[in-house]
């Protein structure tokens, strides 16, 4: 990065936090007009998640008793904060200019710790209902997290590299992953579904078993935050899974001027996150609730015997073709 | 799967949902809505009063000239009903021997003073 | 964990209407549950024997919302059978129509309640959309969505012209396309089969011993109908089958509801097309004859009793009324043993609580500031212990 001017703007600007903000609050509006007119219903209009977010930073606060302020105030924080953090290293318009090797292992670290903050919040509010919640959460995690981290690890494996940026390359020069690896990208779906806890997934927030769980004793700013925090993860992952499976924000033929191909590039970015957001929001729609021990039944016999089987397709693969 | 194509379906097709008020739906003409009572019919036999089961309609003095079977009679009352402690049961309709208390099919009942029926 | 009180209400957005579970849960499995039913008592009883024949009527429509009609038709056709008279085909008929479609809009209802209970807001949004058919057919028959008011002693209120019973017939075979999909639904949709199979199992024997009534025991084999045990209205003259399933738990109760919907189908339909001419009520005394009469309606929940005691007067004396939910909350409370946290909406929504229907009375001691229930042997010591003027 060679223009500290050019890398303020990156981070702070465009394609940095002000447009992430904006794209956070425009897919979650989305998310609620697809699936509610798979239901053949209304749905919200466009600014219902703005509005939705200054409504709520300007609502009262209130404090359980016996429960430590300070902490209850700064996990949202910590949580928003990560997944911003995560969001620059996702190449948006070409390469990320803070790319390095390993960044992929530094995104998936950043993009778990929401939900250690809710099981965090969970155990702190002094309520049985947001226990149960954050342990179910905890629980949701160590389960989803393994197929998850492996099925992202396999086109780490067949790129050979551990940058982000250096993967969507490798997609540009050869196949877009998907192809490759179809196993892997179900199961990558299936994952993000899970960690950002919809539908089939949404048991620590099981509006109808334990009121809201660990979200509960959230109110006012801090409730807004954690909201964002969520809306922000959903862009993060789903552009996550659009770099390593469906080739990023890159074409397989290279464009002359080197603006016009920053504007292509970006236009890619948003059909690719708007086709993960999609399907995510098809699988929301399509399913209901599964219970915990279920869910531990399905993802380690189901789920994470097919990221097994992909990592070992991809290791025949690699020694017999690509790198032979 | 069937529930995957039905999704399809709808996301491809108009919401059912009526966006009220700027469209509305017909109201049926059995419907039973705010109670409306007509001055020249009533003949003031107190029965829509007593059969009221929520007790809304009370009789007060109003003397008139009512034509009740061909015979010209001075009736001394009439009713006055509490608009908006009625349950709309209808059954003032069903009793009225000469049909003078209806319930319109009338959705909307506001107004200000809670506590008069007006004549129509 | 150790053992815990999670307390299920009375405010959670799981529950319709205030209950209070009290539930002794270990981790996710439940060890015990104490129950507490008496948030949504409003004396009905006691005002209905204020109130003369005519009055009484919209009284008792409004002990509960969904079972209005249930609850009305028990009433006059026990004052009827009192009164020795008997109502014209055509009355039997349109109040047939319309207990139909009121057990048709209650189990749509409670299918898209159990789908909510579970996530799976898809289904409830599409069954509350179909259900919309139920109600405008009501509105058009009766004059209102709910609590429709179409009975009196002797009869119905109004009657049905021909445009309506078109309008109704017109409308049943996009209903029907409709509930064909939700049995299909029902038994192959994965995450409902995840759900309902196997949670809240009750054996024939174990519903026999607890008295369980309607949908909940016909799904445990149990073959118990009262429109077909002790026929009233025109249901021996319809075609129809009682529904019943061996599974015994939510799935098989969910089973029973929507194939108990198209039998409704069946019998609406035969009713609207075989609608006899002639009038609709026939005129009733003022006052009832001293006696005491159980009146017994199939209600959507259950088999309703109205237990009326006339004494000559033009009210009656009292009118006790029990209700299908009160019968089933021992199963409840039996089967919930030893299940998950997270299947506690469920089993509890499998019976089709109807809270309005069956609040009883708390006692509270003002001293000690102990709730509790007594019996009924309990109750009449500590009557005849205040009034010995009067045994």
């Amino acid at each position: 990065m060679t223009d500290p001017v050019f890398g303020l703007i990156y981070i702070f600007i465009f394609p940095g936090f002000l447009f992430l903000f904006i794209y956070a609050l425009f897919f979650a509006f989305l998310d609620r007009k697809i699936a509610s007119r798979m239901q053949q219903r209304v749905g919200p209009p466009f600014f219902q998640p703005f509005a939705d977010f200054i409504k709520m930073l300007g609502k009262e606060v209130i404090d359980p008793a016996g429960v430590d302020r300070v902490i209850f105030d700064a996990a949202p924080l910590v949580a928003l904060a990560a997944v911003m953090t995560a969001y620059l290293y996702v190449p948006i318009i070409g390469n990320s200019p803070l790319a390095f090797q390993g960044d992929l292992v530094v995104v998936l670290y950043l993009l778990s710790l929401p939900t250690l903050v809710l099981f965090l919040l969970g155990w702190l509010s002094r309520n049985i209902f947001s226990a149960i919640g954050g342990i179910r959460a905890i629980t949701q995690l160590f389960i989803y997290e393994v197929p998850f981290f492996l099925a992202l690890l396999t086109p780490a494996l067949m790129a050979g590299t551990w940058s982000i940026s250096e993967i969507v390359f490798w997609q540009q020069k050869n196949l877009w992953f998907v192809f490759l690896q179809p196993i892997g990208f179900i199961v990558a779906l299936i994952g993000l579904q899970a960690k950002l806890e919809r539908t089939p997934f949404d048991i620590p927030e099981a509006e109808t078993e334990i009121v809201a769980g660990p979200w509960t004793e959230l109110t006012g700013r801090r409730l807004a935050i954690m909201d964002l925090t969520i809306d922000v993860s959903l862009v993060v992952g789903s552009a996550l899974v659009a770099a390593l499976f469906l080739g990023g924000p890159l074409i397989s033929w290279t464009i002359t001027p080197a603006w016009l191909e920053g504007i292509i590039g970006f236009l890619l970015f948003l059909i690719k996150t708007l086709a993960v957001l999609l399907i995510l929001s098809s699988i929301k729609v399509a399913t209901g609730r599964i219970r915990i021990d279920q869910l531990n039944d399905i993802g380690w016999k189901y789920i994470a015997s097919a990221s097994l089987v992909q990592v070992g397709i991809v290791l025949v693969m690699n020694y017999l073709w690509v790198y032979a | 799967m069937s529930v995957l194509g039905e999704m399809f379906e709808n996301f491809l097709s108009r919401p059912i949902t009526i966006l009220y008020p700027k469209e509305k739906v017909p109201i049926p003409a059995a419907f039973r809505g705010r109670v409306a009572i007509a001055d020249d019919k009533c003949i003031g036999c107190s029965k829509c009063s007593l059969v009221c089961p929520a007790q809304v309609i009370t009789m007060i003095d109003g003397p008139r000239d009512v034509e009740f079977k061909g015979k010209n009679l001075a009736r001394k009352k009439r009713p006055q009903v509490k608009l908006f402690k009625c349950i709309r049961c209808g059954l003032c309709e069903r009793h009225c021997p000469t049909g003078a208390i209806v319930l319109k099919n009338e959705l909307s009942c506001s107004g200000t003073d809670g506590e008069i029926v007006l004549t129509e | 964990m150790p053992e815990v009180v999670v307390s299920i209400g009375p405010h959670h957005p799981a529950l319709k209407e205030p209950v209070n579970f009290k539930i002794i849960a270990d981790g996710e499995k439940i060890v015990r549950l104490e129950l507490d039913l008496s948030y949504n008592h409003r004396g009905v009883e006691k005002a209905a024997e204020q109130r003369d024949f005519i009055r009484v009527l919209p009284l008792l429509e409004r002990v509960c919302g969904i079972c209005s009609h249930s609850h009305s038709t028990a009433f006059a056709q026990g004052i009827e059978e009192i009164m020795q008279i008997e109502i014209p085909p055509r009355a039997r008929y349109i109040r047939t129509i319309i207990a139909e479609l009121e057990r048709m809009h209650s189990h749509l209802l409670w299918l898209g309640v159990a789908a909510h209970l579970i996530g799976f807001n898809t289904l409830f949004m599409w069954t509350w959309r179909d259900r919309e058919a139920v109600q405008d057919t009501v509105e058009e028959m009766s004059g209102n969505r709910v609590h429709y008011n179409m009975n009196e002693i002797g009869g119905v209120r109004c009657d049905l012209t021909p445009a309506q019973v078109n309008a109704a017939l017109a409308r049943l075979p996009n209903l029907e396309e409709r509930v064909n999909k939700y049995v299909d639904m029902v038994n192959y949709e994965e995450t409902m089969l995840l759900r309902f199979r196997g949670v809240g199992r009750l054996s024939k024997e174990e519903a026999l011993r607890y008295g369980t009534v309607g949908p909940t025991a016909r799904a445990s084999g149990i073959d118990y109908d009262t429109r077909k045990d002790d026929p009233y209205l025109a249901y021996a003259d319809a075609p129809w089958n009682v529904v019943t399933d061996t599974n015994g738990d939510v799935y098989g109760r969910t089973r029973v509801r929507v194939w108990e919907i198209q039998e409704s189908l069946r019998i609406v339909r035969y009713c609207l097309e075989n609608l006899p001419e002639g009038a609709i009520r026939v005129p009733a005394p003022k006052n009832a004859p001293k006696g005491e009469i159980l009146s017994r309606y199939e209600a959507p929940r259950g088999e309703l009793a109205h237990f009326i005691r006339t004494n000559g007067t033009d009210r009656v004396e009292r009118v006790d009324i029990r209700t299908p939910t009160l019968a089933n909350w021992t199963s409840v409370a039996i089967c919930l043993v030893n299940q998950n946290l997270a299947d506690i909406p469920v089993i509890v929504a499998a019976i089709d609580p109807c809270l309005s229907c069956t609040s009883r009375i708390t006692l509270v001691e003002n001293q000690t500031k102990k709730a509790g229930v007594i019996s009924f042997d309990e109750l009449i010591r500590r009557y005849r212990s205040r009034n010995p003027e009067e045994v």
